[in-house]
């Protein structure tokens, strides 16, 4: 099977900051990849080069067989992507965002409005869908983001911290919605800081720290390395530069005054 | 989108044709244009930013107040055309002032209307194309401004219109035009001249500053312009009297006006003409070349999203320890150990460094040294022996000089209870605070020593240097009767835990006003009757002295239930 996201030696300095170091990946139709490493690895440098806020990157990034420095236009129509602040235009209600973001991508309107109605009331939003989203609550708007991402139906989805500040119920849906999206054939990256999640819902795990990929397997195949233990054990394990255990005795030990 | 906004919009998009053949796909275009102007019209304008910040209504139809506003403006810039008998003079005078409020407007615009840092990561990752993204924020960029100056130039217009016809009208549109390509490049040059010079971070505080000096221009124009010409001068003013008026650029405009307008072909109105061509039209094309692409970047970096492109801030984050030293000083004599002592460092320290606050409480600061400079002008004949004590114009000096000392400190005063981030005033209500009142008097104490010491303590000396210890009773007596009042405005409407509410307007302005101008006014009148029975003003010293320190002590003896203690979530 051909790979529908290729990384070949993606390299991305900031000044004389070297944030990416050579990252090669292949990343094949349907697979859920959970993208993670500590703060300051490069993952939202991944992701933001990939969905085409980065460009002056070196290496080859091809979408699909298409390379991204000659036609990101063609790369950006399959991705969709679920930035991690809520950044969205607040004064805007969610229909008249959903219905920007959709002429954007150049749906027809009604098709776009049959959709964004029905994803908005399966989000329990359907009332607010006129309503300014400067009122709306940090879960409400992240709500918005996900469905902007998902809206013209691409084949690629970035969902970066997709699940911040959702309710419990809210999580539920969206967990079982990538699940349901990858069995659809859709390509999902999902880059997070909550290994539980990212242990349940991804197939294959990459981990990165200081720019360059350090593991990269299924859930079972890092375990068969690592030790039989939880994702969060195996990324303290691999990431941390001291033990984590002596970081918490010194918290007690600093009440001994 | 309402009526002007419709207007704007087909008249960018009637050379559609034009821009497809450029490779711009219109249907975007189009959609990013509209949904731009739509939240213009719910965003509040550069005029309206300060004060409605937290209005609970959605703003609406913000564009057709603003440009009411605007209009409002160039109206009053008509009085230039009754200043001077020459075409030259008068221009100069229109197109200075047309030029600085342009600019005014434009500063605050850029960042937040114009430049929206979101846009990096809505549009960027759909598929847009360059082109069409740039032409999209151009037109965006020419309808705001067009927004802006249609309305502001309007009544000259009409003016013109009337007194020269049609040929006067025309040549005048165009030198606005060439004065606002002028004014784009000024606020240009000022963007990338603080980005150079600063990092992305700080550029908001610096655009904020300079937001308040405008302000407090605005305000010194307005009250010095009038006083410093009389009329007759005013009439009979000529500007090209003085050859350094060639280094304004509104000289160029109004002297190549008069030329198209006059047919006067002296070399000094050529040479206008073509500077006035020439110089808009060459820095605009010296900021796409060459400042453009780097500042596009560095611009997107404002919003912190591209922290990793950012490197640390070499000097922000550590504290100075002098001023921390110094800090700790007053702190300890001026505030009792405990809760009271917290809360003065953090009252200190937080309004040294919130933006929000400063903006609030700063341009008080500036309109106090305008009305100070104003005092002196209109007393142009007051010499130094006039000062010594007993003078009845040292009399009015001392007076109002001590009295208005007070201004800044009622104003921070009334503030304290205010913040953007009123949220973090969770740790008032989660930590065991028996005496929430030391938390009140350590608030207004910090203001005291911040606000007030540094002033009083200049009046002093400059009051000991001039008028002799003979002012110490009445200098005692002004400066206890403004803690009073102070510790009153706490008392009174400091009823909430400092910065731990969101600004509500309305309420606040009338008490402040009250107290800020009405009643300083009265007891500064009633000073001035005592002012030279110096038993009376010995005994009212004491008794003040009395007052304030019984206020300060009641304040710090509030508990609970005298607070409106609700946590605003």
């Amino acid at each position: 099977m051909e790979p529908i996201i290729q990384l070949k030696n993606l390299d991305k300095h900031y000044g004389e900051k070297q944030v990416l170091k050579g990252i090669n990946l292949d990343i094949f139709p349907g697979q859920v990849i959970g993208y993670i490493g500590p703060n300051g690895a490069g993952k939202s440098t991944t992701v933001k080069i990939l969905c085409g806020l980065i460009s002056d990157y070196e290496g080859t990034v091809i979408v699909d067989g298409i390379d991204l420095k000659t036609d990101p236009l063609a790369v950006k129509r399959k991705v969709g992507y679920v930035p991690e602040l809520a950044e969205l235009y607040d004064v805007l209600t969610p229909a008249e965002f959903l219905g920007f973001m959709a002429e954007l991508y150049g749906m027809p309107k009604e098709i776009a409005d049959e959709r964004m109605q029905k994803m908005l009331a399966a989000f329990g939003l359907e009332t607010n869908m006129h309503q300014r989203m400067d009122t709306f609550s940090k879960g409400m708007r992240q709500k918005v983001l996900i469905i902007s991402g998902l809206l013209h139906n691409p084949d690629i989805i970035i969902l970066d911290e997709p699940l911040s500040g959702l309710d419990a119920n809210s999580v539920i849906i969206v967990k079982d919605l990538i699940s349901k999206l990858a069995k659809d054939g859709k390509t999902i990256f999902y880059c997070s800081h909550m290994m539980d999640v990212v242990e349940k819902v991804s197939d294959r795990i990459v981990l990165i720290n200081d720019g360059t990929v350090i593991a990269d397997g299924s859930f079972e195949e890092l375990q068969n390395q690592q030790g039989n233990q939880s994702l969060e054990k195996i990324f303290a394990h691999m990431t941390a530069k001291g033990s984590l255990n002596d970081a918490a005795d010194q918290l007690m030990r600093a009440f001994e005054n | 989108m309402n009526i002007i906004n419709r207007f704007f919009f087909n008249i960018v998009m009637l050379p559609s044709s034009v821009y497809e053949g450029m490779g711009v796909d219109t249907t975007q275009l189009k959609s990013i244009l509209k949904i731009k102007l739509a939240m213009d019209d719910r965003r509040a304008s550069s005029f309206q930013q300060t004060r409605a910040q937290k209005n609970k209504k959605p703003v609406k139809l913000a564009t057709l107040g603003t440009m009411f506003l605007t209009l409002m403006m160039g109206a009053f810039f008509l009085f230039s055309f009754f200043v001077g008998n020459d075409d030259v003079t008068k221009g100069t005078i229109y197109f200075s002032m047309y030029i600085f409020m342009l600019a005014a407007t434009l500063i605050s615009d850029f960042t937040s209307v114009l430049i929206d840092v979101r846009d990096n990561m809505i549009i960027l990752p759909k598929p847009v194309s360059d082109r069409t993204f740039l032409l999209s924020r151009l037109l965006h960029i020419v309808v705001h401004i067009s927004k802006l100056i249609l309305p502001m130039t309007l009544p000259a217009m009409i003016l013109i219109g009337i007194n020269r016809g049609i040929g006067g009208v025309s040549s005048f549109s165009f030198l606005v035009f060439l004065a606002t390509l002028f004014t784009i490049f000024l606020i240009n040059a000022l963007y990338i001249f603080i980005l150079r010079v600063t990092t992305p971070e700080r550029f908001k505080t610096i655009i904020s500053y300079f937001q308040i000096f405008i302000a407090i221009a605005f305000y010194a124009s307005y009250q010095l312009v009038p006083r410093l010409v009389n009329k007759a001068e005013l009439e009979n003013y000529h500007v090209g009297d003085n050859f350094l008026v060639w280094i304004a650029p509104s000289y160029w405009f109004a002297n190549a006006w008069n030329l198209l307008n006059n047919a006067d072909f002296s070399i000094g109105a050529i040479i206008s003409l073509l500077l006035s061509i020439a110089v808009p039209i060459t820095s605009i094309w010296v900021v796409i070349k060459y400042f453009a692409p780097n500042f596009n970047r560095k611009l997107s970096m404002i919003s912190g999203s591209e922290a990793g492109a950012a490197p640390l801030p070499k000097n922000g984050k550590i504290i100075n320890s002098t001023t921390s030293s110094y800090l700790t000083l007053v702190s300890k004599w001026f505030s009792r150990k405990g809760a009271e002592r917290m809360a003065f460092l953090l009252t200190y320290k937080i309004t040294s460094r919130s933006r929000e606050f400063k903006m609030k409480v700063y341009p008080s600061m500036g309109y106090l040294v305008v009305y100070l400079v104003m005092i002196f002008f209109t007393n142009k004949k007051m010499t130094v022996a006039d000062l010594s004590y007993g003078s009845a114009a040292s009399k009015i000096l001392f007076i109002s000089l001590i009295y208005f000392s007070s201004f800044m400190l009622i104003m921070a005063t009334g503030q304290i209870q205010y913040s953007d981030k009123f949220k973090a005033a969770w740790i008032y209500f989660t930590t065991p605070i028996k005496e929430p009142g030391m938390l009140l008097s350590g608030a207004i104490r910090a203001m005291i020593v911040k606000f007030y010491l540094p002033l009083i303590s200049a009046i002093t000396i400059l009051s000991l240097v001039f008028m002799g210890p003979a002012i110490i009773p009445n200098l005692v007596l002004g400066c206890a009767n403004q803690l009073f009042i102070t510790a009153m405005v706490g008392y009174i409407s400091v009823r909430e835990l400092p910065f731990s509410h969101a600004q509500d307007q309305v309420k606040i302005n009338f008490i402040r006003g009250l107290f800020t101008f009405l009643i300083p006014a009265t007891v500064a009148g009633l000073h001035y009757l005592i002012y030279s029975f110096m038993p009376v003003v010995i005994i009212l010293a004491v008794l003040a002295s009395i007052a304030y320190w019984m206020v300060m002590d009641s304040i710090r003896k509030k508990n609970w239930s005298n607070l409106i203690t609700t946590y605003e979530d």
